[in-house]
C-alpha cells in the first residue's frame, strides 16, 4: 500500500484515470464498420474475362506496402555487404540466420536450403503485414462513400476538401486506404496455395511423380489381387487427398481468422474505451501477428519435409515381415 | 457486412504479389546473405584450419630442431671422442717411433763402438806385435835364427788372439 502512495505512482495513476475519462467522454467515435471483404479503392481497372474485374483493394495496397518495406530493408542490408557485418546488415543477417538455422534444423542441410526462400518469405511477409496493420493510419484514413457524406464535416486546404468525422459523433465510416493484408481472405489463401504448390512440387521432384502420387492413389495391392487391402489403400489415398486440400483451408482460415479477429478486438476495445485499456491488446496483437507468421511458415516447412520424406514405410515393414515369415517357415 | 468470398482477381493479384516478393527477396536478400554467411563460415573454418596447421607446423619444427640439436650433440660428442682417440694414437705412434729411433741409434752406436773397439784392438795388436818383436830382438838378439823367431811370434800372437777372443765373448 505504501507503494501506491508514492508521489510518482500517484501521478501516473491519476494520469491514466484522466486519459480514461477523457477518452471515454470525448474520443468515442463511431464503431468501425466490420467488412469481411476488402474494400475496393478504384472502379474496375480491367477485365480478366470470366474471372471478373481487377480492382485495387485496400488490402492489396497494404500488401504492396509490406513488400516495399521488406525490399527497403533488404536493399539497405545488402547494398554494401561486409564480411564483418554492421548496422542494418547485422540486424537482417541475424534474422535470416536464425530462420535459416530453424529451417535447416528441421529439414536438414540440403532440403533446408531449398525450402528456405519460400518459408522465410512467408514468415517475413506475414509478420510485416501483421505488424504494419497495427500502425496508426490503417483503417482510419480513407475515402468517404456518397451515403456516408452526411456524417462528415469538411474543411478545405489548398483547394482540396478534406472530410472528417467530428468528435462526439457516433455515425460514419470511411473506406480505408490501408487494411492489414491478412484481414482479406485472399491474401492468406494466395499464400496457402503457393505453399501447397511448392510442397507438392518438392514432393514430386524428390520422389518422382508416380511414387509421390501413389500417396493419393495407390492401386498396387489392388492390382496384385489383394482386394481388401487394396480398397483400404484407395480409401486412405482419398483421405490423404482430402487432408492435403484441407491444409489449404486451415492455412487460410487460421491466419485470416486470427488477424481479422484481432482487428475486430482492437476496434471494439477502442470503441468502448478509446485510451489506455487498448494498449495491452496491441501487445497481444503483436504477439499474435508474430505467432501466426511463425505457424504459417513452420507448417509449410513441416509439410514440405513430410512430402519429400516418402511414405512407403508400411510396405517396407510388410515386406520385411513377409520375409521373416517365409524364412521361419 | 459482405459475404465471405474469394475475389479471384484479387487472389491472383496476391499470388503475383507474393511470387514477386519471393523472387525479389531471393535475389536481394537470401542469395547475398546466404552467400555472405557461407563465405563467413568458410572463412572461419579456413582460419581455424590454418591456425591448426600453424600449430602443427610449429610443433613439428620444434621437434625437428630438437632432433637436430640431438644429432649435432651426438656428432660433437663423436668428434670429441674421435679426436681424443686420434690424439692418443698419435701419441702412441710418436712414442713408438721415438723408441724405435732410439733403439736404432743405440744399435748403430753399439755397432760403431764395436767397430771402433775392433779397430783399436787390431791397432793395439799390431803395435804390440811390433813392440814384442822389437823387444824380443833386443832380448834374444842372436839366440834365435830368423825362422825360429817368426815362429815364436806367431805362436804368441795366436795365443793372445785366442785369449782376446775368449775375453771378448
Amino acid at each position: 500500500m505504501r507503494f501506491l502512495t508514492r508521489p510518482k505512482v500517484l501521478g501516473v495513476l491519476a494520469g491514466i484515470l484522466l486519459l480514461l475519462v477523457i477518452g471515454f467522454i470525448f474520443l468515442r467515435g463511431p464503431i468501425a464498420h466490420i467488412e469481411l471483404q476488402a474494400e475496393a479503392l478504384t472502379p474496375p481497372l480491367f477485365s480478366l474475362g470470366p474471372l471478373g474485374d481487377f480492382i485495387i483493394t485496400n488490402s492489396i495496397v497494404a500488401a504492396w506496402l509490406s513488400i516495399l518495406v521488406l525490399l527497403g530493408f533488404s536493399l539497405a542490408a545488402t547494398r554494401n555487404m561486409r564480411v564483418v557485418p554492421r548496422g542494418t546488415q547485422n540486424f537482417v543477417e541475424a534474422i535470416v540466420e536464425m530462420f535459416l538455422n530453424l529451417v535447416e534444423g528441421v529439414a536438414g542441410k540440403k532440403n533446408g536450403r531449398r525450402f528456405f526462400p519460400l518459408v522465410a518469405t512467408i514468415f517475413l511477409f506475414i509478420l510485416t503485414s501483421n505488424w504494419m496493420g497495427l500502425l496508426p493510419g490503417f483503417g482510419t484514413i480513407g475515402l468517404v462513400g456518397e451515403k456516408e457524406l452526411a456524417h462528415f464535416q469538411s474543411f478545405s486546404i489548398i483547394g482540396f476538401n478534406l472530410y472528417y468525422i467530428p468528435i462526439g459523433s457516433s455515425e460514419g465510416a470511411v473506406i480505408p486506404f490501408l487494411r492489414s493484408a491478412n484481414t482479406d481472405l485472399n491474401t492468406p489463401l494466395a499464400m496457402a496455395l503457393m505453399a501447397m504448390v511448392f510442397v507438392e512440387y518438392w514432393g514430386i521432384s524428390a520422389l518422382g511423380f508416380f511414387n509421390y502420387s501413389s500417396k493419393f492413389f495407390n492401386v498396387r495391392r489392388l492390382l496384385r489381387g489383394d482386394i481388401i487391402n487394396g480398397f483400404i489403400d484407395l480409401y486412405i489415398g482419398m483421405v490423404e487427398a482430402i487432408t492435403e486440400l484441407a491444409r489449404i483451408v486451415s492455412f487460410t482460415f487460421r491466419l485470416f481468422g486470427n488477424i481479422f479477429a484481432g482487428e475486430i478486438l482492437l476496434a471494439v476495445m477502442s470503441f468502448l474505451i478509446p485510451l489506455v485499456v487498448v494498449v495491452p491488446f496491441f501487445g497481444l496483437e503483436l504477439f499474435v501477428g508474430f505467432i501466426q507468421a511463425l505457424i504459417f511458415a513452420v507448417l509449410t516447412l513441416v509439410f514440405a519435409v513430410i512430402a519429400v520424406e516418402g511414405h512407403g514405410e508400411e510396405e517396407h515393414v510388410e515386406a520385411r515381415t513377409e520375409h521373416v515369415a517365409t524364412s521361419a517357415a | 457486412m459482405g459475404a465471405l468470398g474469394i475475389n479471384l482477381p484479387g487472389l491472383i493479384a496476391q499470388i503475383i504479389n507474393f511470387t514477386l516478393l519471393l523472387l525479389l527477396l531471393y535475389f536481394v536478400l537470401y542469395k547475398p546473405i546466404l552467400r555472405m554467411l557461407d563465405r563467413r563460415s568458410e572463412k572461419i573454418r579456413e582460419s581455424m584450419e590454418r591456425a591448426e596447421q600453424i600449430k602443427k607446423d610449429a610443433e613439428r619444427s620444434e621437434q625437428e630442431i630438437k632432433k637436430r640439436l640431438e644429432v649435432a650433440h651426438q656428432e660433437g660428442q663423436a668428434l670429441v671422442t674421435q679426436a681424443a682417440e686420434i690424439g692418443e694414437k698419435l701419441k702412441t705412434e710418436a712414442r713408438e717411433e721415438a723408441k724405435k729411433e732410439g733403439e736404432a741409434l743405440i744399435t748403430k752406436a753399439r755397432a760403431e763402438i764395436q767397430r771402433e773397439r775392433d779397430e783399436a784392438i787390431e791397432q793395439v795388436r799390431q803395435r804390440f806385435a811390433e813392440l814384442a818383436i822389437l823387444a824380443a830382438e833386443k832380448v834374444i838378439n842372436r839366440s834365435l835364427d830368423k825362422q825360429a823367431h817368426v815362429q815364436l811370434i806367431q805362436e804368441v800372437l795366436e795365443e793372445s788372439s785366442k785369449k782376446g777372443k775368449s775375453q771378448e765373448s
